[in-house]
């Protein structure tokens, strides 16, 4: 179940990147970069299911998907400003495209405001499992989504 | 004449897509004033007269639907056609922000005809100065 869950995240993932900033994805994934600062967004859906997706991505990714949402270039000082913003807002559409695809339109679903975080070191891709975690590069760079069902009866 | 329009988003980055994209749609706008939540729209509606408003659901502090709520409670606000932009797929969702007088609904990602579309009957377009209501209410959402 959480497989496909994740095979779903990536699909929609890459479908709203190249729908919204023309940026495409592939499985192989780049080397990220000795030093790179890394972020997280998160953002919690609330419904019949709940659960959280996160993405991570580099700094620099940041500031290009900024870029092509913005249609200027990632060099501009307003693709830096807005950087965080803009992977925020990523991350709400693609959510909700989520709980639609993998739950269907019948349900309410209410989307957390996203949250976004320095990480104090690169992910670790060797847990990527496939299952919970997906690791694929975008635009040459290497990103990282992890969906989790939120179980409230779990002891 | 052209008319001014509300923008009602707390991301500043689908703020400026939202402009470009009514532009590139060859929407008859004219200035566009922007909000991060309701609070804020209720504030800028005191100062201007828009005719559209273009309202995010899910907003800090005050959002879409509360905002929805109020200025249908408001006699001076009420008529004032709001659209929803947002990324909401239930189907439950949306029949609510129909029942409660939005105007249209348009779901993130969106492309430039579908804003076009439920926004020509309320502002026209440029390119051919046609302001032809061609959509039922229905159609809209």
């Amino acid at each position: 179940m959480e497989v496909q869950k994740t095979a779903t995240l990536t699909t929609i993932f890459s479908e709203v990147l190249a729908n919204l900033a023309f940026m495409f994805t592939d499985e192989e994934t780049a080397e990220p970069s000795a030093g790179d600062l890394w972020l997280e967004t998160t953002i919690r859906y609330d419904g019949t299911t709940k659960g959280t997706l996160a993405f991570r991505c580099t700094r620099e990714f940041s500031i290009l998907l900024a870029a092509n949402l913005l249609g200027i270039d990632p060099r501009d000082i307003h693709a830096e400003s807005q950087a965080d913003d803009a992977v925020k807002e990523f991350m709400n559409i693609v959510c909700g495209q989520f709980v639609t695809a993998s739950y269907g339109s019948n349900d309410v679903f209410n989307l957390s405001i996203p949250k976004i975080r320095e990480l104090p070191e690169t992910p670790d891709f060797s847990q990527d499992d496939g299952i919970t975690t997906s690791t694929l590069s975008a635009d040459d760079h290497r990103v990282q989504l992890a969906h989790e069902t939120i179980d409230d009866d779990a002891p | 004449m052209p008319q001014d329009v509300l923008i009602v988003d707390d991301s500043a980055t689908i703020r400026q897509m939202v402009k470009k994209t009514m532009a590139i749609a060859g929407l008859d706008v004219g200035k566009i004033h922007e909000a991060a939540n309701g609070i804020e729209a209720l504030a800028r509606l005191n100062d201007h007269t828009v005719a559209v408003m273009l309202v995010d659901i899910n907003m800090p502090t005050m959002n879409g639907i509360q905002l929805l709520t109020r200025m249908k409670e408001n006699d001076r606000l009420k008529d004032i056609p709001i659209v929803i932009v947002s990324t909401e797929g239930s189907k439950e969702r949306i029949e609510q922000l129909e029942s409660i007088g939005a105007f249209g609904y348009v779901r993130k990602p969106f492309q430039p005809e579908q804003l076009r579309d439920v926004l020509k009957p309320l502002l026209g377009v440029r390119d051919n100065g046609s302001t032809e209501n061609s959509n039922t209410d229905d159609d809209l959402f």
